[in-house]
This record gives C-alpha cells, sequence and structure tokens, in this order.
C-alpha cells in the first residue's frame, strides 16, 4: 500500500547550512566528513593527473628528455601512489560511503562519528607527508608497489621513500579505521527490518570491501614496518646479503595488494547496481547471486595474490593454485556482469550521464577482466609481466571499470549531497571524450606490451617501432585531460548553480532519496521502516511497482513520507577538535621521525596523547548501554562498540600472522649470531603463566562489575594490571639479558624478527595495561558499576586477544625453537 | 563473590567465577603439558603436533570462554573467526612458499 502523502516542508536547514570554518574543523558529521574527503581528493585527482600528463608527454617521442629521470620516477611513483590512497579510495570510501551508508540504511550517522573525522584527519594528513618530499628530500620514487630491495637506504638514499612509508602507514590506519567503522554502522544501526537481504547493493559491496580491508592492510603495514625498521634503525628485513629475501616484502605487499584491487572495485559494483535498476526502472536482476559473488569474490582475493608474482619463480604447485584462484574469481564477476546487463534489459532506460557511464564501465571493465583472465596464466603472465600490457591491463580495471563507476556515482548522488544538479549536456560531453581519450590511451599499450615495451621505462630508441603508438597514447591522454576538465567546470558551474535538485531526481530506489537534498543534518526525522528491498521504492509505490510508476508518470508520484520536520528534538553527537588535534600529533610525529628531529617527535608524541586523553573526557557517556533503541531490531542486541572492538581483533590476527610468518622464515636464514638457543624458556613459561592468570583475573573483574561487586572489581582489575606489569618486567629483562649477551636488534635476522614481534606483542600488553589502569581510576572513583560494564568488557576483549596471542607466540617461538623454519 | 552465572545487559548469559576457574585449571594443565612436552626428548619426533595441539586448545579455551564467544552468538564468531581462518591461510601459505623458496633458490652469484 502507497504511503499517504504528506507535504514537504520548504525549509529544513541542511547539513551545509550554518557555522563558519571552524564547525568544518571540528565536525563529526557524516556527510560534513564525506564532503572534506570528496573535495581533498578531487584536489589530489588534479595532481595524479598532471602527473600522468607528464608522464604522457615525457613519452611522446624516442630519447626525449623532457623530464629528468629522477623526476619521471618519481612521477610514477606518485601517480600511482595518489591514485589509489589519496583519490579512487577516498572517493569510494571516505566521499560516497560515508555520504551515504547512514542515508541508505536509514541511519543518523555511522556508528563512530569521531572515529569518522579522525580518518578524515589522517588521510589529509597521510596525503599532505606524501607531497612534502617535493619541498624536502625528494618526492617517493620506487613505484607505487615499493618493491624491496630498491627501498633500501644504499638504493634509495633520500628522504622520498621515507615521506612514502610514513604516508602509507599512516594512510592505512585511516583506512582500517574506516573499515572498522563501516563494518560496524552496518551490522548495528540499520534501520528496522532492513535485514541483510534487503539491504542495497551499494551497502553489500561496502560491508564486503570493509572486512576486506581490516583483513587486507595489516600485511602492508608489516610490510611497512619491516622497511621503517630497515631505514631508520638498520636492520636487515628486505636485505639479501644479510639473509633475508627482498621475496617478503612482495608477499606481504600482494597481500594487501590483490584485496585492495576489490577494495577499490567492489563499491564500483555497489554503485553500477544502484545505477542501474534506477535509471532502468527495474529491481536489480539476482540480487542475491549478486550478494552472493561479492562475498565469494571477496573471499577468493585472498587466494590470487601470487599471480602478481608467478616471475619469482614459486614453483609449479603454487603457479597452479594460483592461476586456478585467479582464474575462479571470473565466476562470480561474470555472474555480476550478466546480472546488470538482465537489469537494464528491457528496462525503461533513463539516458542520462549516470547511466553512460554506468554502461560505459560494463564494456571498459569486462575488457580488464579479460585481459586479467590471461594474466591468471602462468606461462603467459611471464611473456606480459612488468611490459605495458600490464600497464594497459590494470588501467582497464581501475580506470575502466573504478573511475567510471565513481563518475556514474558523483553523477548520480551529487543532487543529493549538494542539492544541485551536474550539468547533463556538459556531462555527456565528457563521457565521450573520456571513452574516446581513455581508449585512445590504454587500448594502443597492450599491443605495445606485446612489442616488449618494458613499463616504467624512461625513454626508448627510435629504432625499437614504439614511437606512433605512444604518440597516439599521449593524444589520447590529453583528450582525457580535457574530459576532466569539463568534469571540473561542470561541478563548479553546479556549485554556483541557484536551481536546487529536488528530493529524488532520478525516481529512486533506496532511503536516501525519501529525504530533501541536501539532507538534514540529523538525516531522517523519523527512523524509517523498511518493508522490502527497494525501501523507498516500497514506500512511495507499494509493492504493485508498475501501478506506481504509472503514478509517476502522470504526475501524481506521492510526496515523501520522511521529509516531515521531526517531532521531538534529535541529539546529535556535538562536534570534536580532537580530531583534527591528534592528527596534527601522529603528522607531526611522522614529520620528526623523516627529518630526524627528535623534539619535533615528542612534540607530536604529546600531542597525540593528549588529544586521546581529551577525546576520552569530552565523552561523559564512555562505557554506557548505549544501543540506540530504534535500531535493536536489525542488530541483535549487540552493542556497535563491542563489534567495532571485535572487527579490531580480526584484523589484528593477520598482523600478528604476518610478524609469526616472517619469524619463522627467517629464524632459520639467519646468518652468524645467536639464534633460538638463546631464548629462555623458565622464564617465559613463568610470564605464560602470569599472563594467563591476567585473563581470569580480568574475566572476574567483569564478573564482578557486572553483580555490582565494587570491592572485588577494583581488586580484580588492579591485578589483572598487575600481572600485566610483571609480565612487561619479565619481557624487559629477558630483552635486557639478550642485549648483554650481545643479541641486539640489528644482530642478525632471528634477533631482528623476534625482538619486533615479541615486541610488538609487548606494545599490546603495555598498552593493555594502560586501558585497564583508567578503568581502575575510574572504578576507585565510583565510576564504574554495573551499568558500566561494557567498558570493562571492552577492555577484557583486548586483553584476552594479547594473551591468545602470546599462547600462539609462546607455543611456534619458544617452545618450537628446535624446530627449523622454512 | 558470586559463582552464579551473569545476564548481561544484553540479555546474554556469561558464565560465573566457576566456570572461569575450570577453565583456567585447564589452561594451567595444558601449559604444564606443554613445558613437559618441550623437555621431555622421547617426545620429540612429536612434538609439533603436540605442541600445536595443545596451543591450539587454549586458544580456543579463552576464545570461547573468557572472550564469550560461545555465548555471544555466532556474528561475533564470524567477525573473529573468518580474519583468524585468512591469518592461519597466510602462515601456512608463506611458510611453504619460503620452503619451496629455500631448497629451489638459484645461487647467488
Amino acid at each position: 500500500m502507497a504511503a499517504q502523502p504528506k507535504p514537504i516542508p520548504m525549509h529544513q536547514p541542511s547539513y551545509l547550512e550554518g557555522g563558519g570554518i571552524l564547525s568544518w574543523l571540528t565536525t563529526i558529521d557524516h556527510k560534513r566528513v564525506a564532503v572534506m574527503y570528496g573535495a581533498s581528493a578531487l584536489i589530489f585527482m588534479a595532481a595524479g593527473g598532471i602527473e600522468a600528463m607528464a608522464i604522457r608527454v615525457q613519452l611522446w617521442h624516442p630519447d626525449n628528455h623532457a623530464l629528468s629521470a629522477a623526476t619521471y620516477n618519481a612521477f610514477f611513483t606518485m601517480h600511482g601512489t595518489t591514485m589509489v590512497f589519496l583519490v579512487v579510495m577516498p572517493l569510494l570510501l571516505g566521499f560516497l560511503g560515508n555520504f551515504l551508508i547512514p542515508l541508505q540504511i536509514g541511519a543518523r550517522d555511522v556508528a563512530f562519528p569521531r572515529l569518522n573525522a579522525l580518518s578524515f584527519w589522517l588521510a589529509l594528513v597521510a596525503g599532505i607527508l606524501l607531497h612534502l618530499g617535493a619541498i624536502r628530500g625528494g618526492l617517493p620514487d620506487a613505484g607505487w608497489f615499493g618493491y624491496a630491495n630498491l627501498t633500501e637506504r644504499y638504493f634509495s638514499p633520500g628522504l622520498g621513500v621515507d615521506w612514502w612509508v610514513i604516508g602509507l602507514l599512516v594512510s592505512g590506519t585511516s583506512t582500517v579505521l574506516t573499515g572498522l567503522n563501516f563494518l560496524t554502522t552496518i551490522i548495528t544501526m540499520r534501520a528496522p527490518g532492513m535485514t541483510y537481504m534487503r539491504m542495497p547493493m551499494f551497502i553489500w559491496s561496502l560491508m564486503v570491501t570493509s572486512v576486506l580491508i581490516l583483513i587486507a592492510f595489516p600485511a602492508l603495514t608489516i610490510g611497512l614496518i619491516f622497511l621503517l625498521f630497515d631505514r631508520f634503525f638498520d636492520t636487515h628485513f628486505y636485505v639479501a646479503s644479510a639473509g633475508a629475501t627482498p621475496i617478503l616484502w612482495q608477499h606481504l605487499f600482494w597481500l594487501f595488494g590483490h584485496p585492495e584491487v576489490y577494495i577499490m572495485a567492489l563499491p564500483g559494483f555497489g554503485i553500477i547496481s544502484e545505477v542501474l535498476p534506477t535509471h532502468a526502472r527495474k529491481p536489480l536482476f539476482g540480487y542475491p547471486m549478486m550478494a552472493y559473488s561479492m562475498v565469494l569474490i571477496a573471499f577468493l582475493s585472498y587466494g590470487v595474490w601470487g599471480h602478481h608474482m608467478f616471475a619469482t619463480g614459486m614453483g609449479p604447485v603454487a603457479d597452479s593454485a594460483f592461476a586456478i584462484t585467479s582464474m575462479l574469481i571470473a565466476i562470480p564477476t561474470g555472474v555480476k556482469i550478466f546480472s546488470w546487463i538482465a537489469t537494464v534489459w528491457g528496462g525503461s532506460l533513463r539516458m542520462t550521464t549516470a547511466l553512460y557511464f554506468a554502461l560505459g564501465m560494463l564494456l571498459e571493465f569486462t575488457l580488464g577482466g579479460l585481459s586479467g583472465i590471461m594474466h591468471a596464466a602462468a606461462p603467459i603472465d611471464l611473456q606480459q609481466t612488468d611490459s605495458y600490457f600490464v600497464v594497459a591491463h590494470f588501467h582497464y580495471v581501475l580506470f575502466g571499470g573504478v573511475m567510471f563507476a565513481i563518475m556514474a556515482g558523483l553523477y548520480y548522488w551529487w543532487p543529493k549531497i549538494t542539492g544541485r544538479m551536474l550539468g547533463e549536456t556538459l556531462g555527456k560531453w565528457q563521457f565521450w571524450l573520456t571513452v574516446i581519450g581513455f581508449n585512445t590511451t590504454f587500448f594502443p599499450m597492450h599491443f605495445l606490451g606485446m612489442w616488449g615495451m618494458p613499463r616504467r621505462t624512461y625513454t626508448y630508441a627510435a629504432d625499437m617501432g614504439w614511437t606512433h603508438l605512444n604518440q597516439l597514447e599521449t593524444i589520447g591522454a590529453f583528450v582525457l585531460a580535457v574530459a576532466f576538465l569539463l568534469f571540473y567546470i561542470n561541478i563548479l558551474g553546479s556549485l554556483a548553480s541557484r536551481d536546487p535538485a529536488s528530493g529524488d531526481p532520478w525516481d529512486g530506489r533506496s532511503l536516501e532519496w525519501s529525504i530533501a537534498s541536501p539532507p538534514p543534518a540529523y538525516n531522517f526525522a523519523t527512523i524509517p521502516q523498511v518493508r522490502g528491498r527497494d525501501a523507498w521504492w516500497i514506500l512511495k509505490y507499494g509493492r504493485a511497482g508498475s501501478r506506481g510508476v504509472a503514478a509517476y508518470m502522470s504526475g501524481q508520484a506521492p510526496q515523501n513520507p520522511q521529509a516531515d520536520l521531526p517531532v521531538a528534538p534529535i541529539h546529535m553527537p556535538a562536534p570534536s577538535i580532537f580530531p583534527l588535534v591528534l592528527s596534527l600529533g601522529v603528522g607531526t610525529m611522522g614529520l620528526g621521525l623523516i627529518i630526524d628531529w627528535y623534539r619535533i617527535i615528542l612534540i607530536g608524541a604529546a600531542v597525540m596523547i593528549l588529544s586521546v586523553i581529551g577525546m576520552g573526557f569530552e565523552y561523559p557517556d564512555f562505557g554506557e548501554q548505549s544501543h540506540d533503541p530504534e535500531h535493536a531490531p536489525s542488530s541483535g542486541g549487540i552493542d556497535l562498540r563491542k563489534i567495532g572492538v571485535w572487527s579490531f581483533i580480526g584484523s589484528e590476527c593477520v598482523f600478528f600472522a604476518s610478524l609469526i610468518s616472517t619469524f619463522i622464515v627467517y629464524k632459520s636464514r639467519s646468518i652468524g649470531g645467536p639464534g633460538a638457543e638463546v631464548l629462555n624458556i623458565p622464564l617465559t613459561s613463568f610470564s605464560t603463566f602470569i599472563l594467563l592468570m591476567s585473563s581470569l583475573l580480568m574475566v572476574l573483574a567483569l564478573a564482578a562489575t557486572q553483580r555490582g561487586d565494587r570491592l572485588w572489581e577494583r581488586i580484580w582489575l588492579g591485578g589483572t594490571a598487575a600481572f600485566g606489569l610483571i609480565f612487561l618486567a619479565g619481557q624487559v629483562y629477558e630483552f635486557t639479558s639478550f642485549y648483554r649477551e650481545g643479541m641486539g636488534l640489528t644482530t642478525n635476522l632471528f634477533s631482528q624478527s623476534f625482538f619486533v614481534l615479541v615486541g610488538f606483542h609487548g606494545a599490546h600488553v603495555a598498552i593493555g595495561v594502560l586501558w585497564l589502569s583508567v578503568l581502575l581510576a575510574a572504578a576507585m572513583m565510583g565510576k564504574l558499576g554495573k551499568s558500566r560494564a561494557l567498558s570493562v568488557e571492552l577492555a577484557g576483549l583486548y586483553w584476552h586477544f594479547v594473551d591468545v596471542v602470546w599462547i600462539v607466540i609462546f607455543t611456534l617461538v619458544y617452545l618450537m625453537q628446535a624446530v627449523s623454519g622454512a | 563473590m558470586s559463582e552464579a552465572a551473569e545476564t548481561h545487559e544484553s540479555g546474554i548469559r556469561h558464565p560465573g567465577a566457576a566456570t572461569y576457574l575450570i577453565i583456567a585449571a585447564f589452561l594451567i594443565v595444558l601449559t604444564v603439558m606443554e613445558i613437559t612436552v618441550f623437555y621431555v626428548h622421547p617426545l620429540r619426533p612429536v612434538l609439533v603436533p603436540v605442541l600445536l595441539v595443545l596451543g591450539a586448545a587454549k586458544f580456543a579455551l579463552v576464545a570461547m570462554f573468557y572472550m564469550h564467544l560461545k555465548y555471544d552468538g555466532w556474528l561475533l564468531t564470524a567477525v573473529f573467526g573468518f580474519p583468524l581462518l585468512i591469518a592461519m591461510v597466510i602462515i601456512a601459505a608463506l611458510l611453504m612458499l619460503f620452503a619451496y623458496l629455500a631448497h629451489h633458490a638459484l645461487p647467488i652469484g
């Protein structure tokens, strides 16, 4: 039954209204955070585009020296790094994801708004750090993949790689926080009635992407930490002469890198799955299969990283395994392509720019997928590795697939975000120029690659026969640049225009179209009740869609039932300056580390710590059960902070798995010096008992808090922290005794992988002790108690995880010391 | 100190102190067994599988009872279990890949 028409109020204040610059600097509103992500990404996109144009100018003719070789290296490195980390992911996740997740699931914000703001500011700091090399020490120049051992200090003595390492570590932290936030939001904050199988496909894509982020990024983080240790503390994680293998970097990087392709592609798939049904006025074809395909793609994406490394000689078994999994991934991807085609088949198509880009994506991405299948075959891949064929392939996937999808999404949701329409005429000019420029630039690269032109080559000789196609590609790149120029003109023109967009300009199907454009700060006056897929469509027209469309076409479409003003005041989270200040502290620390000025590091660390404390004290309800009863039916009654902590713990599993793998691999490759025989089993057995018993005390503390027993709550919390300190003291004793016996951090592969693994675990214990100390202080002041048992439970989860990690370390590192590594 | 099971505010029933103490006893026994296996030389041939089983048992006990996965429902188990599965696959895959590399690497120079 169609909803009863209600008048749309004319003057709902939008999220864009009110406040000056300070209100933007302190905002934690997901929509404003999204806009800041979008603005910064569009600026970085211009920078990355200029770098691409410079690359094409350099390759215009043989033996060209328009750029120096060093500048050329820096430009292709920064082009790749910028486009992946500062443009595509921020546009998909930071901009569209941030803006749309709460709107599409019927929520008022994300699960952790301040964390969301922190993610943005960290991302911006990372982008700035990555570019600061232009001012001091040189831009990064070792490729966006940063292959070891080119990145070692010996081969890259400048500061460029330092900026790259620190920038990506900060960027990765930001992305993991975003993934954790999105996953928690989608699990816990869906509107009543929105089951998993009723979620918009864009939300499915972001949920799966969030899982990918949480599991993929820790491998990159570990790879970067090893590189940081090599460059700053003289370890040898990637130095072959010390027995190490640079191949380790490739494994860690591509363990992240191939899921990263899907971290970029899946949200693009989600966008296409929203644009096509709306513009075809048909439901998405094969919704369940589309959702399952996405999950399958994500699962398989962890088993295909080796296809980037066929040329390293992994052996026939590994090559075959990676080839099979890589080919398998074509199946769920093909399911999606056919489902999209079936969605538009027979539909009443509205040919807007958004649909143009969506249809363009189907064609261009399919071409990229076809060349991808070629790479899955190891013998063929060996011919194509490091050639321009690979450049053609990944641009068809990432530009033809992802950037086309981003453009479709931007044209589709721009009215919702800004309240203004983008120009359709300019948009279609942009589309056709993009298609022509893109294919002219990248299709000939297939041929150049097969003819032997290596990627990343600075220049080429005239007699290679590559000149004409390179010139054609450069012309194509300029056409593409004109297309992007039209896009920037279009968005500036749109922002300057005074023609408002309606709340539902495309006759949309999902909930974001049920509210005003741009939305009010609180999103929904009342949280919607979801009665099926295409929630807004059903609210508008009922389940009899065709009659509803007829009503729409005759101009009798019902009014917006959700757009009325709230009947009661809506409490929105207060703004906070701390995410910005904390990010500045992190950036200052990174800056100090790179320019080797320790006072700067200390200042950054102080700012960071004070910000964390400030964030703790500005949230007076910490630990209360804060579950929003309006969302309870879709979240299973689990507090969102608990989901958040578990998501973080899940991510940490991969973090420690990467460290543990490295230790086991390197302990038998160690050259000279002490090895596993120095490990002190009696001492660590005692430490193990201590840590296990601390876990017992922790659960007893939780039980005491849950039953309101304040005395035992304090005793058990204090005991847990004390046992943690005893464990740390044992670790300090162990480390110092190793140093006295001549085993330092840089002694050999065994020592460095041991100290980094056990040291990181010790750091986790130290953080746990600090957390427990804060809880103990709260308990002593009478601020814990039964109503805040959740805060003890969250600390307990973290503490037990640290315990189970130690169980693994004690077994694999200490008790198996006599077992040779890989 | 109550030994009764505690009911969480979300309605989920967590075990009481008695269960926690029993689990702690199991953890101690398993750890003693691990250390014993390490020091008893005749057990060296089965050191790796025995230690892996004992370690996995301790891991599971802490995760299920102290972290309450046994009581908190499938969702949290999935949020933890899937990354844990991937982590184990990563360790196994890297060890196999580097074992191959170690045995088939071309000599430097």
